[in-house]
């Protein structure tokens, strides 16, 4: 199977990456191995928040200087501020092309809701999903938030009364529906994914229309969970209209809905532009002669290789399986690449959950253009995308998507310019 | 029965200090012989050494041939704990494996020493043996099979303290006692610190039970009475699912990691020993040396623990006491040490039990409380090795009618975790039956149930009364619903619950850390994905609390 370039892992990443590739005609694979990381999205992407030094971050561009003086292995800093500018710009123009709606921009952090009520700095968000200019109040005086009656992945309550420190009101409204009593008698399919399923459906819009009749007249807006556009993404339009004010959307726990949709969507549309995805499949080994990727073989098609130009390597970090961890070390299990990672087991971890943990920064070492390194070597072909790159910490600085979509863009740029 | 004013002079016969298995033992034998009790314990109830161990129903084999006595008390017991507390025990029979490595000759010795004290210990063919528990390494050479069990502490535990309280005992949890009130050679009572309302109380009684484990000696300090304790670190492993139906152990003289323990859905291997300072009996950190060895030696009794998840690394301390006349401090005494103060060191009013192991727990709380009575003049004769316990009242098939309506896997749960007392979530509705905890089987009126009945505080408390958080994903989603129907429940405001949402997740942190590789680390990355960054989840006090098992 011959392909200009294959990447291994269709998250984010990997789907930025072959998207952007084939919009400029190239010939693309992806192997992928199920879900990722986006089945757990908050509904947005962060770029950056806050600095190594904890210095919190409003303007992503103008900050990205100093977070490239403190951690100099970062994937920003071997980008550079300018690229780095450039790329999230494009990334803005890159979503918002291929049809996924999103609000935000690099200049200026705006602020998403937690599950929790609570506000964190963000990059983009979904436009469904309801945000704040202001790290202190929210735009609305008075909303009505409303929760499945028996859903345990949305927390009305924890949402209200932090509202309530940032001086917006809000009542809370149970709901029902025949089709989710119908869910409820399982004692574990009343979740997130289910339930998108029932709300997402036509025959149930006059019925949710109806229950919006019950908001107050002085609520500005009202909150749903994220429990829509799973497969429809027409339904909340409707509950506007009927309701003559805006309807916004709060993450849940996990199962992401927004995630799930993103993921599916770019799919979608990889597949949409010609691309070739090979779901439930996992690149297993490789040839590697004279610093290049000649072939690489995949469990599903044994002893038949793929051959491309290039390989881009965009398999996640533990939790996708890109990284492993073994009792004494951290290794990359398809190329055995150079993993930067403290030898000691007790340098992995800090003792509070809460605090930085070294593992999170261990990954794959590359060079400036994001090739990666084997036994010291630059391996010309290969290039490490998204979460499995070595030197940033995704949860303390917020970090992950930009580096998810900025690396991938700017491998894709790097290869087409070849 | 409750204390309105917190410094009431209202005077109780004896106050318990420690709500371990021997201080709720003791209430439970208190109670039931009409004495007004009330229990004190500083966190949540089997905090201490009863909830760090194997739970490991000793059949005696294990002492029998280097310590008789402590090996015919716990045979006795073992009788005794499987007739009263059927619903906290399982009657796995254990077998003592003889490896290559091992001398064989130690096993004629092993089984001469455990018919003298009673114990029905038999050699099997090894070839038997791994069919009786194909875990086993296959290299054996020998193999005696033993009446080992496993029990569940804290069940048991809180079972003795329901009885208590069904007989009036007072028990108050996270009440920590900060002095010992001494009149001229008399303790009439305790100065207790309310860690919930940040109150200092002074308790009165006619004696006082000190059954603080390995802090006897810090609180026998309040009152000028050396007692010296020589802490032992045990650390162990808890593997992410049954690994062996049957106890495992080492034929040979105890040492690291040869014990295998299969208990509810989980194995446990321990353990390692070494003596620590007193000053750090409350600081349990597990090394990376400590789980190494842990698995290098448990291997070598079932091969498969080399490739198992492992679920958690804790340590316990065990409540060793050096001998009273022994002044160089390093002579142990391993059996049950009951001090009488006005004997040896003529303060009358206080006593102390401690020493014993979590098998004699029952023994130790009716020497303690026989002795109690003695001084009260109270002739009630101890009833608590006849009657049952809460819980392990009714046949299992009688409680199955009482709960028909909940759905089968989640009566089977609750029927394991509360014994004849999951009759209380008959009135379950669909919505009550809806899972909060999907690997341990936990349901929204479980949850209520322990949030209303089991006086639950904090999701710490909720998890040892219900196992939410102790299965494969540790907590990953079930603590964030449990959080919520607590702050729903208005058991908790919602600031409360969110900040005790993320103390839970980092106690939860304290016990993975050790053993985060693999698919262990995945999972906890995942969890610090999803709490600290969709949530935004903080930590907002540094609660340096005690490491939760």
């Amino acid at each position: 199977m011959k392909f200009d370039t294959v990447i291994i892992g269709g998250g984010l990443s990997g789907l930025t990456c072959g998207i952007r590739l084939l919009q400029q005609g190239h010939r693309c694979a992806i192997v992928s191995s199920g879900q990722s990381a986006l089945h757990f999205s908050s509904g947005s992407f962060d770029l950056l928040n806050v600095l190594p030094d904890g210095e919190a971050v409003t303007d992503p561009r103008r900050s990205v200087k100093d977070l490239i003086r403190m951690s100099p292995c970062h994937p920003y800093a071997k980008l550079g501020e300018n690229k780095f500018g450039e790329l999230a710009g494009e990334s803005e123009a890159f979503l918002t092309g291929i049809g996924l709606p999103v609000q935000g921009d690099s200049m200026e952090n705006h602020y998403r809701i937690t599950p929790m009520g609570t506000l964190k700095p963000t990059w983009l968000s979904a436009s469904d999903f309801a945000v704040s200019k202001s790290e202190r109040e929210l735009p609305w005086k008075k909303v009505s938030i409303f929760n499945i009656a028996g859903f345990l992945d949305f927390y009305p309550r924890f949402i209200a009364d932090e509202f309530a420190k940032m001086g917006t009101k809000s009542d809370i409204h149970l709901f029902s529906l025949p089709d989710l009593d119908y869910l409820r008698r399982n004692p574990s399919e009343l979740r997130s994914t289910n339930i998108a399923r029932i709300l997402d459906k036509e025959s149930n819009k006059d019925e949710l229309v109806r229950i919006l009749g019950k908001v107050a007249l002085d609520s500005e807006a009202i909150v749903f969970p994220a429990c829509f556009g799973l497969e429809n993404t027409n339904i909340l339009a409707a509950l506007r209209k009927a309701a003559g004010k805006p309807v916004y959307l709060i993450p849940t726990l996990p199962p992401s809905i927004i995630g799930i949709h993103t993921q599916q969507y770019m799919h979608d549309y990889f597949i949409h532009l010609g691309g070739v995805y090979m779901l439930g499949d996992t690149v297993k080994r490789a040839d590697v002669e004279d610093n290049r990727v000649m072939r690489v073989y995949s469990y599903n098609h044994g002893n038949i290789p793929f051959n491309a130009g290039n390989i881009v390597l965009a398999t996640g970090s533990y939790f996708s399986q890109g990284l492993i961890a073994t009792r004494s070390r951290v290794y990359e299990p398809v190329f055995d690449l150079d993993v930067s990672y403290n030898p000691g087991r007790e340098d992995w971890y800090n003792r509070n959950m809460f605090d930085r943990q070294n593992y999170q920064e261990f990954g794959v070492k590359t060079n400036e253009t994001f090739n990666a390194l084997c036994k010291g070597k630059v391996i010309e072909n290969l290039y490490v995308s998204g979460a499995l790159l070595e030197g940033f910490n995704p949860v303390k600085e917020g970090s992950g998507a930009g580096v998810s979509i900025l690396s991938a863009l700017f491998i894709a740029d790097k290869i087409l310019s070849k | 029965m409750s204390i309105s004013q917190p410094n009431s002079a209202k005077l109780f016969d004896v106050i318990i200090i420690g709500g371990g298995a021997t201080g709720a033992g003791v209430a439970r034998d208190c109670s039931r012989r009409g004495l007004h009790v009330l229990l004190l314990e500083r966190y949540d109830i089997a905090t201490g050494a009863t909830g760090r161990n194997h739970g490991l129903l000793h059949s005696g084999a294990r002492y029998a041939v280097t310590d008789r006595e402590s090996a015919e008390e716990c045979i006795k017991e073992n009788m005794v704990l499987k007739r009263i507390a059927s619903h906290c025990i399982e009657e796995t029979n254990g077998l003592f494996l003889t490896l290559p490595e091992d001398d064989i000759a130690y096993q004629s010795k092993f089984v001469e020493a455990c018919t003298m004290a009673g114990i029905n210990a038999q050699i099997i063919d090894p070839k038997e043996a791994l069919v009786m528990e194909p875990s086993a390494n296959k290299n054996i050479i020998g193999a005696v099979k033993v009446p080992d069990g496993s029990v569940d502490p804290f069940r048991l535990t809180a079972s003795n303290m329901i009885d208590a309280k069904n007989y009036g005992a007072v028990v108050y949890t996270y009440h920590e006692v900060v002095g010992l009130i001494r009149e001229q050679d008399r303790i009439v009572g305790v100065k207790a610190f309310d860690h919930k309302t940040k109150e200092t109380k002074e308790l009165y009684a006619s004696v006082v039970v000190n059954a603080g484990g390995i802090w006897v000696q810090h609180i026998s300090e309040f009152a000028d009475i050396k007692v010296n304790m020589l802490p032992a670190k045990g650390a162990l492993l808890i593997f992410g699912h049954r690994i062996n139906n049957m106890v495992l152990n080492r034929c040979r003289k105890s040492a690291d990691a040869d014990i295998l323990v299969p208990g509810d859905t989980i194995s446990l291997i321990g353990t390692t020993s070494s003596n620590i300072p007193y000053d750090q009996i409350d600081n349990m950190v597990v090394t990376p040396e400590e789980v190494d060895t842990l698995i290098r030696e448990g291997e070598k009794l079932a091969p498969i623990l080399n490739r198992t998840r492992i679920l958690r690394a804790y340590a316990g301390v065990r409540p060793l006491v050096a001998s009273d006349n022994d002044p160089t401090g390093r002579s142990v005494s391993r059996g049950i040490v009951l001090l009488d103060h006005a004997k040896r060191d003529g303060l009358e009013g206080y006593v102390t039990i401690t020493g014993g192991k979590l098998m004699t727990y029952r023994l130790m709380a009716e020497w303690a409380t026989d002795l109690v009575c003695r001084k009260l003049n109270v002739t009630n004769k101890c009833t608590t090795a006849e009657e049952t316990l809460p819980g392990s009242r009714e046949k299992t098939e009688d409680i199955n009618k009482k709960i028909v309506s909940l759905p089968a896997a989640q009566r089977k749960s609750a029927i394991y975790r509360h014994g004849d007392m999951a009759g209380n979530l008959s009135g379950n509705t669909e919505d009550d039956n809806s899972l909060v905890c999907e690997c341990e089987e936990v349901s929204v009126g479980e949850v209520k149930y322990a949030l209303e009945e089991l006086s639950v505080t904090n999701l710490v408390d909720l998890r040892r009364r219900t196992r939410v958080g102790m299965g494969t994903c540790q907590g990953e989603l079930c603590a964030c619903r449990a959080a919520g129907i607590m702050g729903d429940t208005d058991k908790l405001c919602t600031k409360t619950a969110k900040e005790d949402l993320a103390y839970f997740l980092n106690e939860r942190w304290k016990g993975i850390y050790p053993i985060a590789w693999g698919d262990t680390l995945r999972e906890s990355e995942y969890t610090n994905w999803v709490y600290e960054s969709v949530c935004g989840l903080k930590l907002l006090q540094k609660q340096e609390g005690q490491d939760e098992v």
